[in-house]
């Protein structure tokens, strides 16, 4: 379609909030490697010297670096086991034509319904029955079962396009429903579990509420979304150094989204689509 | 499954095919939906039971974890209803709804309808869209901390263009303190959401949109009166699921940002289900008001429900 001169709001609104988007960001940057006068007297001006200082004050005060151990730890640990769940999950229902399994799957979809806010103070009991109070086990434990709606949902849907006749190709050979699963299933929709990978990665990796919760204070256990907004006390109004570690923690889901950006955009709209 | 044949006539004639082919394809494979058990035994004990937990422990006076349990009925009820602290809360998330969800979702629209038009420059646009969606929580409320702060960057911008006078202490003046947590959703939802329209967007052919400009439709005919009720229902998916994301999620911007002050005036149902439960101790009331949130949430998933539905 052609685009018009009468297009010229349109591109001006746009662009309006374009800026609106990177101009903090940007501020952000820039005072990560200033100082709190220079940030108050230019605080759109580029800093003076790259100097990392705020970067190892906010690393150091904030405990950062075993935050960032546990948060990678919990991310990756969590995925496994969501893999390790949602995979045979999706496969059997993809595969199965029966009552039981279509209600199941109806099942999993109406978790789409359930905000996942909703139960944190049961949840946070469920953790002190357990004993795993205050402890990154739990999370890992936990976080995988928040995700199974989305996974097994978006995993089923990849899986029910694979031709039936290469099961049954298998099955000839003597392949077990195991090997079928592991050999033919699993690298055929490799795509979906990208998708589902990235997704929860994201979720995962940036949540908050729960680990603020269950997790707790304590910097041995806690991740790096929970150690950043104890920088604001920490620092006082130590902007530079609030900025320098805030960018600290975004770090590896910039480089991922910049990597896998098409990839990424492809894996959150299929995720939107499907709840 | 059907097979086409000629006939010798030269029609082409649809045979069923043989019934053993069907009946095979219907016997119940081995190792079937058992292999599904895990995954909703995990569920069923990390979410399901937790949720049903709400109702339970809505119906107890439970003032402090260590202090003894007892049944409450309908008591927790009736104290969170004369409470004028709810009231508050139940005024802030619905301004925050009413003026945050239909912002997004049009901004959001007719930002997604541009991007899928492929104007110059898309490829940016869209890269940039994307950077709301990926920051966490905490790291978003830091930018809104700095920016808002009383020496931060809005107050320096106003200073900077000569209207000092407007400058104000953003998240602590009682005026101003929901507004800003509004500006935060619409800030960060814009975005993402118009990458999901626009994605939806790129799937309606384009033959439509050009037929309309030829019977002489301009854009914003195009954009509201073809394009829209095409993808109408996916607006109402997107739609429910920001509603969610607006009414359970504020609580952990409203706790980064204002605790939910000055007094009561940015706290939102979702902070005081969590203020009530980690901070005043008082389980019974936090659950009620849980159980609350959650029917409200399901009321309105049915409105928007019903007000996208498609009619052809």
């Amino acid at each position: 379609m052609k685009l018009g001169k009468r297009w010229l709001p349109a591109h001006l609104l746009v662009w309006t909030y374009a800026v609106l988007l990177i101009v903090p960001l940007y501020y952000f940057l820039a005072s990560a490697f200033k100082s709190n006068e220079e940030i108050f007297a230019h605080p759109f001006a580029l800093p003076e010297s790259f100097g990392f200082g705020n970067f190892t004050t906010a690393y150091h005060s904030a405990d950062l670096g075993p935050a960032i151990v546990n948060s990678a730890l919990v991310t990756v640990l969590s995925l496994a086991l969501t893999l390790l769940l949602a995979l045979p999950a999706a496969f059997a229902l993809a595969r199965s034509t029966g009552r039981l399994a279509s209600a199941m799957e109806k099942v999993f979809s109406l978790g789409f319904l359930i905000p996942t806010f909703a139960a944190l103070f049961p949840t946070f009991l469920l953790a002190a029955a357990t004993g795993l109070f205050h402890t990154r086990a739990f999370m890992v434990l936990f976080l995988p079962a928040t995700a199974m709606p989305l996974s097994v949902v978006i995993l089923v849907q990849f899986m029910r396009t694979i031709p039936r006749e290469m099961e049954e190709a298998a099955r000839m050979d003597g392949a077990s429903t195991y090997t079928v699963l592991r050999h033919i299933y699993t690298p055929m929709c490799l795509p979906g579990i990208a998708t589902v990978v990235l997704l929860n990665f994201l979720t995962f990796w940036n949540e908050y509420l729960y680990s603020l919760v269950i997790i707790g204070p304590d910097p041995e256990q806690r991740t790096v979304q929970v150690a950043l907004p104890t920088l604001k006390a920490i620092t006082g109004t130590d902007y530079g150094v609030l900025t320098a570690g805030t960018v600290l923690t975004l770090i590896p889901v910039w480089v991922v989204y910049t990597v896998l950006q098409k990839r990424m955009q492809a894996a959150l709209v299929n995720g939107a689509v499907k709840m | 499954m059907t097979t086409l044949t000629s006939t010798p006539g030269g029609a082409a004639v649809r045979h069923p095919a043989p019934p053993a082919t069907t009946a095979r394809s219907r016997t119940p494979r081995q190792g079937g939906t058992i292999l599904a058990v895990p995954a909703l035994v995990w569920y069923a004990i990390f979410m399901i039971g937790p949720v049903a937990a709400i109702f339970v422990i809505a119906a107890l006076h439970w003032p402090g974890m260590l202090q003894p349990v007892s049944f409450a009925g309908l008591g927790n009820v009736r104290t969170v209803l004369d409470d004028p602290v709810f009231w508050d809360a139940v005024r802030n998330t619905a301004v925050q709804l009413a003026v945050a969800l239909p912002i997004m979702i049009v901004c959001a629209y007719m930002l997604g309808y541009y991007v899928a038009q492929r104007p110059p420059g898309h490829r940016v646009i869209r890269y940039l869209l994307f950077i709301p969606g990926l920051i966490s929580t905490p790291a978003k409320a830091m930018v809104f901390y700095a920016a808002l702060s009383p020496d931060g960057l809005v107050n320096g911008a106003l200073q900077g263009a000569g209207l000092g006078s407007l400058t104000d202490a953003w998240l602590a003046s009682p005026s101003t303190a929901l507004a800003c947590l509004i500006a935060l959703d619409v800030w960060s939802g814009i975005g993402f959401t118009a990458v999901l329209f626009a994605a939806r967007l790129g799937s309606v052919p384009d033959d439509l949109g050009e037929a309309a400009q030829l019977d002489g439709a301009g854009h914003w005919r195009t954009m509201w009166r073809i394009h829209f009720p095409v993808i109408r229902d996916y607006v109402g998916v997107v739609t429910m699921l920001q509603f969610l994301w607006t009414l359970f999620g504020s609580a952990q911007h409203v706790l980064l940002l204002t605790q939910g002050g000055p007094g009561s005036s940015s706290t939102t149902l979702s902070f005081l289900v969590y203020q009530k439960a980690f901070i005043a101790a008082d389980l019974g009331y936090s659950q009620t008001v849980g159980v609350i949130l959650f029917l409200a949430g399901l009321v309105g998933l049915l409105a928007i429900r019903r007000a996208f539905r498609q009619n052809y």
